[in-house]
């Protein structure tokens, strides 16, 4: 089986609009899925805020505390405005993320298409070159020159600054998606070493054994970028709004 | 690889991502955090004004125990003063005792010594009657004839006198 097979985009239901292609896909129907988990999980953990939290309650709390707390260790006490952004942001990644390694449903996940981590990495990108443009101005350029530099010696920092600045969204959007992509196609190497192997007709099952081992532990390390990809993209996107916020 | 393919896969990924992610920004997160937000900063103003409380509670019991402290001491010392105050009334007031019973017994023994100086002499005074009578019985017993009463207590003074 081809292993790339599980990141095929199919139409469920053909769209266009304006002349562009908006069918409704196995992507986006994985996507609505995620909205639909988070908004449970936010509308059912707020529906009645208690000073004393319950259980739902006090999961999205923890969640928000953590968000909050990022973007007050990386951006400061103006952070908190952007607490709405950066949450949205994490949780949809996170959900996305995670969704995407349920067995058995035919789990897709979005966050494997670097189209759509690329729309979300400059949905970051547009916010921190709004909020640094309403914040300073022109003088939101200062971010790229170094302090007490010669000219020659800045404009070469600057160009090179300028450069790192435009491919924050590239580097953003394909670490997501490359870590997703190598860890569902090791999945499904492994899997289909399950079949493979177990399907050896002296000893039936007994060599699939391993390879299932094997995708055990992997499923548990996927579990882990999960979380940990979508904590990078939030960190990463707090720092970029600290330049934005703070200038250096 | 199938996220390559962008002109299968761009546009219908991106317009149901912004729209999703619309509808997430602004149909959930921002109708939910804001609600939460709020209790978290009651809660963390509550704690806040609890810890103050049982800060500012602290202080006064603390402040109490000092007190009660002081006070203790005070009136430890004040016990421990009226302890030597009655101390050294009582020694006053035995001393005082003690002379009046001292007095009293030299009264006693004084008046006693008196009595038997008194009756010592009286003894004297009945001895020599006796010496008298029983020397007058031996001489007349010895020799026969009574002597004269001025003689024998003559010669009695003279032998008690030596």
């Amino acid at each position: 089986m081809n292993p790339m097979h599980q990141f095929e985009i199919v139409k469920l239901h053909p769209l266009a609009a304006g002349g562009y292609d908006i069918s409704f896909t196995n992507s986006a129907l994985w996507m609505a899925i995620a909205l639909g988990a988070i908004a449970i999980f936010m509308f059912v953990g707020t529906a009645k805020p208690q000073l004393v939290p319950g259980r739902w309650q006090a999961a999205v709390e923890y969640v928000y505390d953590f968000v909050a707390s990022m973007l007050d260790e990386n951006v400061g006490p103006e952070g908190k405005r952007y607490a709405p952004l950066i949450f949205a942001v994490f949780m949809f990644v996170l959900v996305c993320n995670l969704l995407g390694l349920l067995p058995w449903v035919g789990a897709f996940t979005p966050t494997s298409h670097v189209t759509v981590t690329i729309g979300l990495a400059f949905i970051v990108f547009t916010v921190v070159c709004v909020v640094g443009f309403m914040r300073h101005g022109l003088h939101f350029f200062s971010l790229f020159w170094p302090k007490d530099a010669n000219i020659v010696l800045g404009l070469f920092v600057f160009v090179i600054e300028v450069l790192s600045f435009l491919s924050r969204p590239f580097t953003l959007a394909i670490r997501l998606f490359a870590n997703m992509t190598a860890g569902h196609v090791l999945l499904k190497v492994f899997g289909t070493f399950v079949v493979a192997l177990g399907s050896f007709n002296a000893l039936p099952y007994v060599f699939g054994v391993l390879p299932l081992a094997v995708n055990v532990a992997l499923t548990a390390l996927e579990l882990l970028i999960a979380v940990v990809q979508a904590y990078v993209f939030a960190l990463l996107a707090s720092l970029y709004l600290n330049d934005a916020v703070n200038l250096h | 690889m199938p996220q390559f393919d962008f002109t299968n896969v761009f546009w219908p990924q991106l317009f149901w991502l912004a729209l999703f992610f619309i509808v997430l920004y602004f149909g959930i997160v921002r109708l939910t955090l804001p609600r939460l937000g709020k209790v978290m900063d009651e809660r963390a103003a509550k704690i806040d004004g609890d810890l103050e409380a049982a800060r500012a509670a602290k202080e006064s019991a603390d402040e109490l125990t000092e007190r009660y402290r002081a006070e203790l001491e005070k009136s430890r010392d004040e016990a421990r003063s009226n302890i030597a105050a009655a101390k050294a009334e009582a020694a006053k007031a035995s001393e005082v005792r003690l002379a009046r019973a001292d007095a009293e017994s030299a009264a006693q023994i004084e008046a006693a010594e008196a009595r038997i100086a008194d009756a010592s002499a009286k003894a004297h005074g009945s001895l020599r009657g006796v010496a008298v009578e029983g020397a007058q019985a031996i001489v007349a017993k010895l020799t026969g004839s009574e002597p004269s009463a001025d003689a024998v207590s003559s010669a009695v003074d003279a032998a008690m006198a030596r």
